[in-house]
């Protein structure tokens, strides 16, 4: 596919108020790309977005069509970007059509009004967007979703080929939110250019096909979402612990912000477990920011993908066959080296009875007893006998009282 | 708009041009001698020529009445105009053409103009030297509240409350300097009055408010689109600032001229706008001509209203705006605070 290039920044630098907002920025945007600005508050994107439609001048160049903005009117700007604002108040009781209309306003020659054909265009971004039946309203009476479905409408009716969103989402329900995205999206295929400043970072990930990530007025990465958020990308930018993963169940790209490291040293804790029963406590330890290790899952199962997403280091065999004596091994060594193992409220079966014998090797033992073992043995008693050997020198106790172990 | 609603509205402004045209004749013809509506309906008539006769009450009629009505309405559809741009402008339905000190600059002028005793050499001076005025003030507010280029709707507002205090002071202090039958004229000017009011009062302004208001007319789109906000508005193409100086400049020469012959009238620049916008919508392709016909309609009742009911008496037209303007601002604010909001 040929890459033609619609919007072209040259270190672009904006200062408002005596801030420097915009600190030298380089972007080029082609032609069906839905781009997502992406950063925290303060990082510039709405600069950024106001800047590319001409309302904030600064230095730079700024290219919309091979044109410099420079040489461009309002007028012949607004024909070629339109611009969503992220709080627009109209405080008189226009319709929802006239509002629509003044998309329109570019394209009105000298005194004469809106034509038929307007008109029609606008009725026809209206129907996209779901608010033909709101046509004589006044939107002093609508709600927020409402207001801001006129306002995408209205800024549809400007036919520009780049379309700027600001926080396009910010006052719509789930439903809507989505809508927006999706109708973004499909104007992308149709050969549009979508640019928005975004908060919500999953559902940039999943519709914008490039995100840029902005902090300080500078961009920081930029590319495909999963190359642009990483937990190193959103621990530079937002000043969080984040883990990123791909999310098994929705295969779209998700993050999980941890809590603050409190300063407690690293402390090892080995987990053993599977089947699910793994995944809170692993969570939890790493909430804590202790040093986690786990094992032996068998390949695929979830407590050894939480495991991994997290960072632990994992001893995994074939999936359907009993614990070879390599990860055995291995699996006794890791309970060895650490401070306290803990063996989760798993089901016991043949393929993995010899956790149980590992667990034997424990500094300190901590077994989470939520449901009776008698429940969970399906060895005809061999596994039961092992646990109560193991209860003998162990803390018992449900997963709610864990946080009075750490 | 509908079509349905265009047509409404056109039907609207059409009875209230025949409202003006009725009320015209019978403020010319009641007073304190009150003339029969045929003998001053014929008497108008003579002037076009279509009627021929001697008539008693003719001096009356064409020299002191007539001049005084035709020039209520010309006044009255000048500031409701500059309130409809106001309004537009400041994204705000409390606007009033006073926001902008352009009042106070003609009452510096007009003080100076019957300081230096000019009133007394030609009745042009007044009127020059209160648009002058009005227009300097205008302009400093302007350049005060620019920055980079750009004028916030709150810079502007805070600026134009200064210089009016300002030049409210000046007045004040010019004034102390005056003879006594100076101060009279000058409070007889400032509560807004239409009396003494003589054919050269219309001729001076007919030909400003009437440019004005054309050209306010002609930018009707522009004012709509004004109304989402200014960055808004530039993001569909307005230019603003080009825009925005231009109103400024059309509305402070339209509220110098009514205020130069009539001294300051308030209220009807602001009820007027507000009521019409009620009844006909904010388009202001229908709003602004609605509320010129409606503002000459509400100036000439009122300025009937003052000669009439006190019978050997008048009472100046600002006052009686004023008495009926500000309970209906008042019932305006309390609705706000009820319902959150005006609309």
């Amino acid at each position: 596919m040929a890459e033609v290039f619609v919007l072209k920044v040259e270190n672009l630098k904006i200062t408002l108020n005596d801030t420097e907002i915009i600190r030298g920025i380089d972007l080029t945007v082609n032609k069906g790309e839905f781009v997502g600005i992406i950063g925290p508050n303060g990082a510039g994107k709405t600069t950024l977005l106001k800047s590319l439609n001409g309302i904030y001048r600064g230095s730079g160049d700024i290219f919309i069509n091979g044109a410099h903005i420079r040489n461009m009117g309002t007028r012949e700007i607004a024909r070629n970007v339109s611009l969503m604002h992220q709080n627009t108040e109209i405080t008189f009781p226009f319709t929802a059509l006239e509002v629509v209309m003044t998309g329109r306003y570019p394209y009105l020659k000298g005194i004469r009004g809106e034509t038929a054909r307007d008109y029609a265009i606008a009725r026809r971004y209206m129907e996209y967007t779901g608010i033909s039946k709101l046509e004589d309203k006044p939107v002093t009476q609508m709600s927020g979703g409402e207001r801001q479905r006129v306002l995408f409408a209205k800024t549809l009716a400007q036919e520009a080929g780049i379309i700027l969103l600001d926080e396009p989402a910010s006052n719509l329900d789930i439903a809507y939110a989505e809508q927006i995205f999706r109708l973004s999206e499909s104007l992308c295929r149709e050969g549009k250019t979508v640019i928005a400043a975004v908060h919500d970072l999953k559902i940039a990930a999943r519709y914008c096909t490039r995100l840029v990530l902005m902090k300080d007025g500078l961009v920081v990465a930029d590319g495909a979402p999963s190359e642009v958020i990483t937990a190193d990308n959103l621990s530079r930018a937002y000043n969080v612990r984040a883990i990123v993963y791909k999310n098994r169940i929705t295969g779209e790209l998700d993050y999980y912000l941890q809590q603050p490291m409190k300063k407690n040293g690293t402390y090892k804790v080995h987990v053993i477990g599977g089947g699910g029963s793994a995944s809170g406590i692993i969570r939890f330890l790493a909430d804590r920011g202790c040093e986690i290790s786990g094992g032996v899952f068998p390949h695929g199962d979830s407590d050894l993908n939480c495991a991994e997403i997290f960072g632990a280091e994992t001893v995994s065999c074939k999936p359907f066959m009993e614990i070879d004596d390599e990860s055995y091994s291995r699996n006794v060594a890791l309970i060895r080296e650490a401070s306290m193992t803990i063996l989760c409220n798993m089901p016991f079966g043949r393929l993995n009875i010899r956790n149980l014998e590992a667990a034997a090797h424990a500094t300190r033992l901590v077994i989470i007893e939520d449901d009776r073992p008698e429940t969970r043995d399906y060895t005809n008693g061999e596994a039961l006998k092992l646990y109560n050997t193991l209860k003998g020198n162990a803390i018992t106790i449900t997963s709610a009282q864990l946080h009075e172990i750490l | 708009m509908s079509h349905k609603a265009k047509r409404r509205s056109r039907i609207i402004i059409l009875a209230m041009l025949a409202a003006l045209g009725f009320l015209i004749v019978a403020a010319t013809a009641i007073g304190s001698v009150n003339v029969p509506l045929a003998e001053t309906f014929n008497i108008i008539l003579k002037q076009f020529g279509i009627t021929q006769g001697e008539y008693p009450n003719e001096r009356i009629i064409i020299y002191v009445r007539l001049p005084r009505v035709i020039l209520a309405a010309i006044v009255g559809a000048a500031l409701s105009m500059s309130g409809v741009v106001m309004q537009g402008m400041f994204r705000n339905p409390m606007a009033d053409p006073g926001i902008l000190g352009v009042s106070s600059g003609a009452g510096v002028g007009a003080v100076t103009a019957i300081a230096l005793g000019l009133t007394i050499r030609s009745i042009f001076f007044l009127p020059l030297f209160s648009s002058v005025g009005s227009l300097v003030a205008a302009f400093i507010i302007f350049v005060l509240s620019a920055r980079d280029g750009k004028i916030s709707v709150v810079n502007l507002v805070l600026c134009g409350m200064a210089v009016s205090m300002f030049l409210g002071s000046l007045t004040t202090m010019i004034l102390s300097f005056f003879r006594s039958d100076h101060v009279k004229q000058f409070i007889l000017w400032t509560s807004g009055s239409l009396s003494n009011t003589m054919w050269e009062d219309v001729r001076l302004i007919i030909i400003p408010v009437a440019i004005c208001g054309l050209a306010f007319m002609f930018l009707s789109k522009e004012l709509n689109v004004m109304l989402l906000g200014e960055e808004e508005a530039q993001s569909v193409g307005l230019n603003i600032g080009r825009t925005r100086k231009l109103l400024l400049a059309l509305t402070s020469i339209i509220t110098a001229s009514a205020v130069s012959v009539s001294g300051t009238i308030s209220f009807v620049g602001l009820i007027v706008p507000h009521m019409l916008r009620i009844i006909v919508g904010p388009d202001h392709r229908t709003l602004l001509p609605a509320s010129a016909v409606g503002g000459a309609v509400f100036l000439v009742f009122c300025d009937l209203v003052g000669r009439t009911v006190i019978p050997m008496h008048e009472i100046n037209v600002g006052v009686v705006t004023s008495l009926l303007g500000a309970p209906y601002f008042i019932y305006l604010l309390n609705r706000a605070r009820k319902y959150g909001k005006i609309f």
